[in-house]
């Protein structure tokens, strides 16, 4: 699990990097959610997965109007 | 009371057949569900906006077919059944606000959205639309901007979300039906704590077109009632496919209101480790409940149900906050407060967290479709408890302080992660005073399969709705 610190890191330089403001206001709520983000993504990342193992989101291909 | 007021307490097919019998008109009952309303809904706090105009207008013109001995009209499944819908469904005339402050300036609709106007030409009547969590990120209904949705069964407690006016309107008899939506639970949720039925088809099988949309890749689209044939018809009134969404999938018509209650002979097991460790004693009594009821024979567990859990908390944190990004950046303080630094949040995470999610949703679907081989049918709570009072900030389950706006959805969220059927019953009894409800699950496109299993334990009196007084 990443220290307080690390995703602190990743909020404030992601953030920045896309350019959403964090008010002061905010800030702390938004590390909470992120913090608890990260420890479902410790439990998604425990998961052994193989090539099979496709992501569920799948293109759909979008067919022109028929005229 | 009028006759259309009292059969406005019960299910809405009783309404229709008294309409057809010539016994009351529809625009009798849209006169019993405005003056319901009016008399109960300053307490419920369950619409957003009424419609009355346009509902006296549809029931004037089924009335004027039924005067004229029109059969086509006599024959509607849904004939003057009065419903409503949640703020995030098209309304023509209508801004659609999906419980935000920030749509409010939008245009109005300028059609129906696709399953209102199918619930249209079946002969249901639209009184309104409906309070909910904005953008349907909550599990509460404790709305900032139109103010909390109260559960008309104990008003000091939440109604559950974020269909949670849907649940509300039908508990406190203002209408017999109502549409919501279920990314992560809530139509499940506040189906529970509100002590009604609500169904969650499978992934795809309703077209979304005309919805607000939460999280493409989970949301569905469901009716909630006061009885399962109610459930069932609107259902095959709403069914059928829609090229506009791309989650829709091109599957033909599957009836299910032929085999309401035939439950002979179903395969029925009762979710256990995760969907038992993390229900309190109502939901666990309730459970037993219908599994005696429906003779559940064994526990099933699921492999990595909480990991499932994270894979659909992911998906939907990223893919609503890249939806609402644009004024996320320019105007957060106009978001309600109790979710928009979980938006905030959301649009900061690595993206490896939600690819690998997307990679385990599959892997768990395919997990749980192999256990589907030797059985029909699932029953597992649909909330860890029954409704907590409005404001609650924690709850304590399985020996754990969690929060409790996000955890009311923790037994929902695995199920509907992968997509499958779910219609929600409502459980008396279980808790001292108040309702809850239990999932009855099936492998994809079984909807015939709970709501046969909803009607047969409706039909036992193991399950029922009944209006909340509110007098």
């Amino acid at each position: 699990m990443p220290t307080p610190a690390q995703l602190e890191a990743q909020v404030d330089a992601t953030a920045a990097l896309i350019g959403l403001p964090l008010a002061a206001a905010h800030r702390p709520g938004v590390l909470h959610y992120f913090a608890i983000a990260a420890a479902m993504a410790e439990l998604v990342l425990a998961q052994p997965l193989t090539p099979d193992d496709e992501p569920a989101a799948l293109f759909v291909p979008v067919e022109p109007p028929r005229s | 009371m009028s006759r259309a007021a009292e059969l406005l307490r019960g299910p809405g097919h009783l309404l229709s057949a008294a309409v057809r019998a010539h016994e009351l008109s529809v625009t009798d009952v849209v006169h019993a569900a405005a003056e319901r309303i009016a008399a109960t809904d300053g307490r419920v706090n369950a619409f957003t906006q009424l419609t009355l105009q346009r509902a006296f207008g549809e029931a004037a013109a089924l009335d004027a077919r039924l005067a004229v001995g029109d059969t086509t009209a006599a024959a509607l499944p849904l004939l003057g059944v009065p419903y409503a819908v949640k703020n995030l469904f098209d309304i023509e005339g209508v801004t659609t606000v999906a419980g935000s402050k920030i749509e409010r300036g939008r245009p109005a609709a300028q059609r129906d959205a696709v399953l209102v106007q199918r619930l249209r030409a079946a002969g249901a009547v639209l009184l309104g639309a409906l309070n909910m969590d904005e953008y349907a990120y909550g599990f509460t209904t404790e709305n900032t901007h139109d103010g909390a949705c109260h559960n008309p069964h104990d008003l000091a407690r939440v109604a559950g979300g974020s269909s949670g006016g849907s649940a509300a309107a039908v508990a406190a008899g203002q209408v017999a039906m109502t549409l919501g939506s279920d990314t992560n639970g809530s139509i499940r949720v506040p189906s529970s704590l509100c002590g009604v039925f609500g169904l969650k088809p499978t992934f795809g099988r309703l077209p979304r077109r005309g919805s607000f949309p939460f999280v493409a890749n989970l949301d569905h689209l469901g009716p909630f009632a006061r009885s399962a044939r109610d459930l069932a018809l609107a259902y095959d009134a709403m069914q059928g496919a829609d090229a506009a969404d791309p989650a829709c999938v091109a599957r033909p018509f599957e009836p299910t209101v032929a085999r309401l209650g035939e439950v002979h002979g179903l395969r029925v097991g009762v979710l256990g480790g995760w969907f038992h460790d993390m229900a309190l004693p109502e939901a666990r009594a309730a459970v037993n409940a219908v599994a005696a009821a429906l003779g559940a024979t064994r526990t099933i567990e699921w492999p990595g149900v909480e990991r499932a859990r994270a894979a659909a908390f992911l998906i939907t944190q990223a893919e609503s906050s890249a939806l609402h990004l644009a004024n996320l950046k320019i105007r957060p303080d106009d978001f309600e407060p109790l979710s928009r630094d979980r938006f905030l949040a959301g649009a900061l995470l690595p993206a490896v967290w939600v690819s690998q999610a997307q990679r385990v949703r599959r892997w768990f679907a395919r997990q749980v479709a192999a256990g589907f081989a030797d059985v029909d049918l699932l029953i597992a709570p649909a909330t860890p408890c029954a409704a907590p009072p409005i404001g609650t900030g924690w709850l304590d389950i399985g020996g754990l302080r969690l929060p409790a706006r996000p955890s009311l959805g923790l037994l929902a969220q695995p199920v509907s992660c992968i997509g499958l059927p779910v219609c929600t019953v409502p459980v008396w009894g279980a808790h001292p005073a108040l309702p809850i409800g239990v999932q009855l699950i099936a492998a994809p496109w079984r909807e015939d399969r709970v709501l046969a299993a909803a009607a047969a334990l409706e039909a036992g009196g193991i399950v029922r709705a009944p209006v909340a007084a509110l007098d």
